[in-house]
């Protein structure tokens, strides 16, 4: 009887939640587009008046955006290659042992997950600076970066394998494959999915990652978008039209990205990704 | 040259403290088909997996072709395996999984083709080669796992459980395929199942286990005829034989059971009066007669009627199940008469369970 009530109530609420998460991108992109004067105007306009499009290539050439969204680019995908390569691996040996010490090596990665960044992040950088690691800031960042993303990556994707049937395996086994080879012709193309889908979000999370690469990485010539950002928020500044322009040309790529592959991202989190 | 194609000997298997095979010794001729059947947790699966190479074995030799196979991994053994979900690998279409073994040997392509196609038509799959497994029904799924097996022409089949996922209908039907199969490859099959009737019906010799142990193993009428033991007694023949506790008689030439009245079967032999033993009836072996005259009266439970078959359970404890052929007047409450020939009273030991 109450099921259609109770239907439209969880539709308005969930579509409440979603404004408000969605409002801040929303303001991003017109806040980005209004000019100075607009910005501050009280009541505040909810779409501007006068599009200030020219916003756009200013600031991605005042600011060197080609640099830091290069930079992005290169330490999420070092990232993704380490977490990728590392992690699948080691999620297939926790999925298909079960012993003492697979128990222990499982609860240690969980526990790496518990630590905050900005914990890690002295000792860190004191470590990479004694190996001499800082010379190289943005392979300092990637490694640090991916031994935080790494215990995500391996208990979804452990989870990915163990959805793969062991018969499917000893059926290779036994038709004449090594268990190498059954690993890389049988178990990898069907964990393929949920991996693929592992892998996208460790990159778009290591695209916005803050904390390491503003604490290791010096050079601006090294730096990546999200620590470019922060260049803008100065004691005094109030250039809040660029600010607003710079997020924008940084999350788009990345938006674009989720709005195209999540069908896959929640079908890969849910079914285990086989068949 | 010895005409064995497995033998195993003195074998062990351990998983930590629980012992999964103890002592099994057991050879298979090359070209026979043998089932091992027993309740599930018997070994038996194990048994087919230690042979395939998926299990190690702790102790004994276990021979293929007269090769020792201990340490042997399974890719190097020549057996091919036939699983309960079948394992197809659901990222190849059928025809790539009936020619991933062959692939892996390196046989060049178009060979490997003509195999998968040779292999189709015996199989009747050769409208679906391009087909993913996910595109099959339940039967054809079951004869790609079959080609898929065929097609290595492999030392020895292994079916581990293969029909009992399929409905009642197609595992009729399947039963009688993969023995044709099997006689027309003239392969040395061990076929694993929980169901006596496909044991019985299918193979040639039947290996009855339980606890890790082979309580019996011989052709499917010998286990039925002479079981070795009240459990291989009770396991094979549907519906199960009755147990009745019982004592020999006075002069030792009849057993006396623990039913209303004591009735007394003779036994057409001679053994130690007064002896407890426990008398196995099969319900088949046990005819209706004039109840004023049977030696055996016995008040009727509950009627039930197939059509070509009518089932009579008394109301005794322990029940006695009587199998007749046709329609029978018997209705619940009367009393019904029943008779059996000395030489189907089956005797077993109390304490040892093994048959006297």
């Amino acid at each position: 009887m109450t099921r259609p009530w109770t239907q439209w109530v969880l539709l308005a609420v969930a579509l409440a939640m979603a404004a408000v998460y969605l409002f801040p991108l929303y303001w991003m992109y017109v806040t980005s587009l209004k000019t100075n004067s607009e910005i501050f105007a009280n009541p505040p306009s909810f779409w501007p008046a006068d599009p200030q499009f020219a916003i756009y290539p200013g600031v991605w050439a005042r600011r060197s955006m080609s640099t830091f969204l290069w930079n992005s680019t290169i330490i999420a995908a070092g990232v993704t290659a380490v977490t990728v390569i590392l992690g699948t691996g080691c999620a297939y040996v926790l999925a298909r042992y079960r012993n003492a010490w697979v128990d222990v090596g499982l609860f240690c990665i969980l526990m790496l997950q518990v630590l905050p960044a900005s914990v890690m992040i002295t000792p860190l950088f004191v470590g990479f600076n004694q190996v001499g690691l800082l010379g190289s800031p943005r392979l300092a960042v990637i490694l640090a970066s991916a031994a935080k993303a790494m215990p995500f990556f391996v208990v979804l994707v452990r989870a990915t394998f163990m959805s793969v049937p062991r018969e499917l395996e000893e059926a290779a086994l036994v038709d004449g494959n090594s268990r190498v080879g059954a690993f890389f012709t049988i178990v990898l193309p069907l964990a393929r999915n949920g991996i693929l889908v592992c892998a996208i979000l460790t990159f778009m999370s290591a695209f916005g990652e803050y904390i390491y690469s503003k604490s290791i990485i010096q050079d601006p010539r090294f730096q990546p978008a999200s620590v470019g950002l922060s260049g803008f928020l100065g004691p005094n500044s109030s250039d809040w039209n660029a600010i607003m322009a710079y997020s924008a040309i940084y999350v788009t790529p990345i938006l674009a990205v989720f709005v195209l592959l999540q069908r896959r991202i929640v079908s890969g989190l849910t079914s285990g990704a086989l068949k | 040259m010895s005409n064995v194609q497995i033998e195993l000997t003195g074998v062990d298997k351990h998983y930590g403290q629980f012992h999964a095979l103890k002592d099994i010794n057991l050879s298979i001729e090359k070209g026979t088909f043998v089932a091992l059947v027993g309740p599930s947790g018997c070994g038996k699966s194990t048994l087919l997996r230690s042979l395939a190479g998926l299990e190690t074995i702790t102790g004994g030799t276990m021979k293929i072709a007269g090769e020792v196979m201990n340490d042997v991994p399974p890719r190097k053994r020549d057996v091919a395996m036939v699983f309960q979900s079948y394992a197809l690998y659901p990222h190849m279409r059928v025809a790539e999984n009936l020619t991933y073994s062959l692939r892996l040997k390196g046989t060049p392509k178009e060979q490997a083709l003509a195999a998968a196609e040779e292999v189709a038509r015996t199989t009747g799959l050769s409208h679906l080669l391009g087909r993913f497994p996910r595109e099959l029904s339940g039967g054809q799924r079951q004869r790609v796992a079959m080609g898929r097996a065929i097609i290595r022409h492999p030392k020895a089949f292994l079916f581990d459980e293969p029909l009992s996922n399929l409905d009642a209908a197609l595992r009729v039907h399947m039963r009688k395929e993969i023995r044709a199969l099997h006689d027309r490859l003239g392969a040395t099959s061990v076929y694993v199942t929980h169901d006596q009737v496909e044991a019985m019906t299918m193979a040639d010799r039947v290996v009855v286990m339980r606890d890790g142990v082979i309580e019996q193993e011989g052709a499917p009428l010998e286990l039925y005829d002479k079981p070795a033991s009240r459990f291989v007694a009770g396991f094979i023949g549907s519906p199960a034989m009755n147990f009745v506790p019982a004592m020999i008689s006075e002069d030792g030439q009849a057993v006396l059971l623990d039913l209303p009245d004591a009735p007394r079967l003779p036994i057409g032999r001679a053994l130690e009066p007064g002896r407890r033993v426990s008398a196995g009836l099969r319900p088949e072996h046990l005819t209706v007669t004039n109840a004023e005259t049977a030696a055996l009266r016995l008040p009727v439970g509950v009627v039930e009627s197939t059509g070509s078959m009518t089932y009579i359970s008394s109301g005794t404890d322990p029940e006695i199940t009587v199998v007749i052929h046709g329609r029978s007047p018997l209705s619940a409450g009367e009393v019904m008469g029943l008779t059996i020939a000395p030489e189907n009273v089956h005797l077993f030991d109390v304490e040892s369970e093994r048959v006297i």
